[in-house]
């Protein structure tokens, strides 16, 4: 691939998993298109949607691989957790099996993951708060007991949903800051693109010597 | 699209479903499950025989359910794989085909949407070698009757 100048400084890798039904397509679709999709048919295999952000004053490049969630595909988008620097787990607040799944998802978030992989638990639907199967309270003790970051969206009115995708990227960024993401690890999920190639950081002979030699 | 389209599978994955294939099968049977993530490996595969043999799998899975959910998933898979083999009017029938079963389907059209473009793509440039051809032909014919012209 020719190295030429890019208008991100970081790629960063996302998953989107959880339940069947859940609204994992439609969150995409609203961080995306900033629509919301009725009617949306069941995900096969896998999806897939870009997005440029800012955090910080860097232009990061989201990358997010929607993952189908019927059983079916299980071993297809399990191929797709390796190397992610987020996962943005989705349960449906007005269906209490979704929540009661989260266990098994989160096990393989962190099997197939690796151990700096920010996870977020997204309780989606909360427009549909009359219809609501499982608390806030409930589900933030489950975040906080699991060490995920977490926020209940609307795929469907919008809200909360640009949060859930910047808080990861804030997050996986504060990570390469402190430290413990490292970059040159093979799955850090992560991707640094220098935004000027025509002027390398690391030039071992300086390209004009102070002084002329002649 | 072309991320989902072009993208090669893991060689260790292909080898991890390969032999869940190869053990199901030496005990009878393998089931549709072994068979579709087999299958689903050999279409990323970068040979053109794995993709066949892929394609062929997930035929076999296709006529073998009545689950029309099942049947959905296994003609995406094989419009990707005859896209990624360039049968690309095979491929645009089986994109019909999910959108009969699913009228709404975002992912038959986005790549419906692509075929279409990777054939008008492909017979451009397919046209425009002709083309040359054509011109370096007529290049070649032109020097011969100048050269006649001279003598």
């Amino acid at each position: 691939m020719a190295a030429g100048p890019y208008n991100y400084s970081y790629i960063f890798k996302y998953i989107i998993i959880g339940d069947m039904g859940v609204g994992k397509s439609c969150l995409l679709h609203q961080f995306t298109e900033k629509k919301f999709m009725a009617d949306c048919p069941h995900t096969i295999g896998v999806e897939f949607g870009t997005r440029i952000i800012e955090v910080a004053g860097q232009k990061i490049k989201l990358q997010i691989w929607d993952t189908a969630g019927q059983e079916r595909f299980r071993a297809v988008t399990r191929s797709y957790y390796r190397g992610a620097a987020g996962a943005l787990m989705v349960y449906d607040i007005t269906r209490r099996s979704t929540y009661n799944h989260l266990s098994s998802w989160l096990t393989d978030a962190r099997n197939l993951t690796n151990p700096n992989t920010v996870i977020f638990l997204i309780g989606n639907k909360c427009d549909l708060d009359a219809q609501r199967d499982v608390t806030f309270e409930e589900a933030k003790q489950f975040a906080e007991e699991n060490g995920l970051m977490f926020l209940e969206c609307s795929a469907k009115t919008g809200e909360n949903v640009e949060d859930a995708f910047l808080d990861t990227a804030k997050k996986i960024y504060q990570n390469i800051q402190d430290g413990s993401l490292d970059l040159n690890a093979a799955e850090s999920g992560v991707q640094h693109k220098p935004a000027t190639p025509r002027n390398p950081l690391n030039t071992d002979t300086p390209p004009n010597k102070e002084g002329c030699a002649c | 699209m072309d991320v989902i389209v072009e993208e090669h599978v893991n060689p260790d994955d292909l080898k991890k479903y390969e032999a869940l294939y190869r053990d199901q099968e030496r005990r009878g049977p393998p089931s549709d499950k072994a068979t579709f993530d087999y299958a689903w490996c050999l279409v990323r595969s970068k040979y053109l025989k794995d993709m066949e043999r892929g394609t062929s799998l997930l035929e076999d899975l296709f006529h073998n359910t009545k689950d029309e959910g099942a049947k959905r998933d296994y003609l995406y898979y094989m419009a990707i794989a005859y896209t990624r083999t360039k049968h690309y009017d095979t491929a645009l029938k089986y994109t019909k085909a999910i959108k009969r079963i699913e009228p709404n389907n975002r992912q038959a059209t986005q790549l419906e949407n692509y075929i279409k473009e990777k054939m008008k793509k492909e017979g451009l440039m397919g046209m425009a070698i002709v083309g040359g051809a054509a011109l370096a032909l007529g290049g070649i014919v032109g020097l011969g009757i100048a050269a006649l012209a001279k003598k």
